[in-house]
């Protein structure tokens, strides 16, 4: 990666105002919104990378997201209409019915959105239906189902049955992931990949966009 | 209790005391798990059923010893939802009420206190609790003052005594009409766990150690004093058993090791270092995979603890690294428990009878639990294997661990909102005899101290 520029740099650095000081200097200066969200996005996949080679933990991951949540808020009233999602390439996610867990999948939306996809968020406890009809709606070809308990694993499977059922099953891949998964478990659930972390999960969604 | 239930009993009992000071044993502990979700649903109650109607809950409790009457000890489930319903306390979403009457109850994630709050948590626990933080946390305080509000109070304290009478016919039931001991008595929570479960939430605990860190140090060590005299109030007096301590945010990847060593374990080393101080023992779950941070158990004196490996990490390197120096229990997989075969589950023990467990100090579980949707013929597979594969010895019978002698010098004095030093004052003076009077004086204020951090997780 090339050499990070000083906002990218203070962000992996964690160094909150010095960030949001760099910012408003930039502003002063006329530099575009966007312009500066590319700088920091850029901070944010190298802050994506340490956390894959466990150089930074959840907190590092969740204090960069408070930091460049606070950034954006400051920022989102300049963008007037831009749209942000340059990528194409979209995941739906979301933890399955019946499991209101969330930290682990935040976590993998953090790393997808920092690796540049356009991530459409369910939520928790999201029926097999919606996953469905989102993934119509929207034409993805990545699903991520996460869970914490295991009592997910049926739902889990359930979610494959009603793509299938739906028809869409061929055109969409499914991960699996959190804590009680492995390998065996998407064998039965049916999914074509297990992610053991969330680091793992953002790459199996790179290979599905780069082999289609 | 015929003699030979109650015999039955001290046999099971001073197994798993062995079990856990490392010493040796006729053979491994059979179900020797904290939490066996799988009898909770076994008898075909719904969850739902078993979390208010504690009639229902004793009777699948029962149903599940008469059918595995191997198992060692038992705990079905923990929590007895009528007094959450109480106080409309917000952190769990329950069975029936907010969630399908099947499903598990869960944990809700939130910010229940603000990031400029530590220092009334530090300087005044109490004031910070009554003013800020339950009112967030228990719904009927919402009106200030209202009658509903008072109401709340008193029928959360009665729910909490009424809590204490069902747990106590639940055990009472297990050990006399079964001659099941329990796996522990009494909870305690990582201090570190305290402020980022129920108080911060996740994402403000880690903004906090960037941005406060040394508030949350200082917080850590004020909660100590009442989290290990609210944990005493409830563990068993005979200390016969285990203190359970979950532990939430000690894992891989939550914290870098050096947060750890920081934030996470001084604080948790200290508070349990006076539980074992006041003659306990203690059963830690080590949720996640704590691979990276778990020879910090090391530091505790040999025998003592009971650590439960979870499904992420590996038991027999758990073994090799502190199983010299803590019990351990785990190894069998969840997912091998709920669609796993007979056979697998069999070839499992085996093999962790002739490895990890061949010289005793573990106890063969799923990690931290025994599941919900676990197969009853897994589970008898996983009971008849260890009593084949886990014999130790023909001649070894452990004996019957004698409650260790009080030490409590260095366990702070619980702490109360009004001491009876002040009601005395207040009264100058009692005419008759003062004991009288003090003891349940004291005993009513300690009981209602506790009842306040009851709300904690």
């Amino acid at each position: 990666m090339a050499k990070l520029t000083d906002l990218a740099q203070a962000l992996v650095n964690l160094e909150k105002e010095r960030v949001n000081a760099i910012v408003e200097d930039k502003l002063k200066k006329g530099i575009l919104p966007l312009e500066i969200v590319k700088e920091l996005n850029d901070g944010m996949i190298e802050i994506g990378e340490r956390f894959a080679s466990c150089e930074y933990f959840i907190s590092e991951l969740l204090y960069s997201s408070h930091i460049m949540k606070e950034i954006m808020e400051r920022l989102e009233p300049l963008f007037g209409q831009t749209d942000l999602s340059e990528s194409g390439n979209i995941v739906v996610i979301g933890t399955v019915k019946g499991d209101i867990h969330d930290i682990g999948k935040n976590i993998v939306v953090t790393l997808l959105k920092n690796a540049g996809f356009r991530v459409i968020d369910m939520g928790i406890d999201v029926p097999a239906d919606q996953f469905a009809e989102k993934l119509k709606e929207t034409g993805a070809k990545a699903l991520g189902l996460s869970c914490l308990l295991n009592i997910a694993f049926q739902e889990m499977k359930n979610v494959v049955d009603t793509l299938r059922r739906t028809g869409i099953r061929d055109r969409v891949k499914v991960i699996v992931g959190g804590q009680p998964t492995d390998e065996k478990v998407r064998e039965y659930v049916g999914a074509d990949y297990y992610a053991p972390d969330a680091v793992a999960g953002v790459k199996i969604c790179k290979e599905i966009y780069t082999e289609q | 209790m015929s003699d030979e239930i109650q015999q039955r009993f001290e046999e099971r009992l001073a197994r798993y005391q062995a079990t856990i000071a490392l010493e040796p044993t006729d053979r491994m502990i059979v179900g020797g798990t904290g939490s066996n979700y799988f009898a909770e649903v076994y008898a075909g109650y719904t969850r739902q059923e078993i979390m208010y109607d504690i009639n229902k809950w004793m009777a699948a409790e029962s149903k599940f010893a008469e059918d595995f009457p191997e198992i060692d000890m038992l705990r079905s489930g923990r929590i007895w939802a009528p007094i959450f319903d109480s106080v409309g306390f917000k952190l769990y979403r329950l069975p029936g009420r907010d969630l399908p009457a099947n499903t598990d109850f869960q944990f809700v994630e939130g910010e229940w206190m603000k990031a400029d709050e530590y220092d009334l948590l530090i300087k005044n626990p109490i004031e910070f609790l009554m003013e800020y933080r339950l009112p967030r946390v228990l719904g009927e305080l919402k009106e200030r003052g209202s009658a509903r509000s008072y109401m709340a109070f008193l029928k959360g304290g009665m729910a909490y005594m009424l809590m204490a009478q069902v747990m106590r016919e639940r055990v009472l039931n297990l050990e006399k009409k079964h001659g099941l001991p329990q796996p522990s008595q009494g909870v305690i929570l990582a201090p570190f766990d305290t402020l980022a479960d129920g108080y911060r939430g996740l994402q403000g605990i880690m903004t906090d150690l960037f941005e406060r860190p040394d508030k949350v140090l200082e917080a850590c060590d004020a909660l100590i004093p009442d989290s290990v005299n609210c944990s005493l109030m409830t563990a068993d007096p005979l200390k016969r058993y285990p203190i359970f301590i979950p532990l939430h945010r000690g894992n891989h990847p939550f914290l870098s090791p050096k947060q750890f060593e920081t934030f996470y374990w001084p604080s948790l080393f200290k508070a349990l270092t006076l539980l074992l101080e006041a003659g306990y023992t203690v059963r830690a779950y080590l949720e996640g995979d704590w691979t990276t941070n778990w020879h910090h158990w090391n530091q505790f004196p040999r025998g003592k603890i009971l650590c439960d490996i979870d499904n992420k990490a590996d038991i027999s390197r758990a073994k090799k690294e502190i199983g010299n120096n803590v019990c351990l229990a785990g190894g069998i997989l969840d997912r091998m428990f709920i669609f796993g075969t007979p056979e697998e589950i069999r070839s499992r023990v085996k093999e962790l009878c002739e490895t990890a467990g061949k010289d005793g100090g573990l106890i063969l579980n799923g990690g931290c639990g025994i599941p919900y949707s676990t197969k009853p013929e897994n589970f008898r597979a996983y009971i008849e294997a260890t009593l084949e594969y886990g014999k130790y010895s023909d001649t070894v019978k452990p004996k019957l661990k004698k409650a260790p002698p009080p030490s409590v010098a260095k366990i702070p004095s619980p702490r109360v909102i009004t001491p009876w030093e002040v009601k005395l004052k207040e009264l100058g003076g009692v005419t008759g005899d003062e004991t009288l009077i003090k003891g349940i004086w004291q005993m009513s204020e300690q009981r209602a101290f506790c009842w306040l951090r009851f709300w904690d997780w």
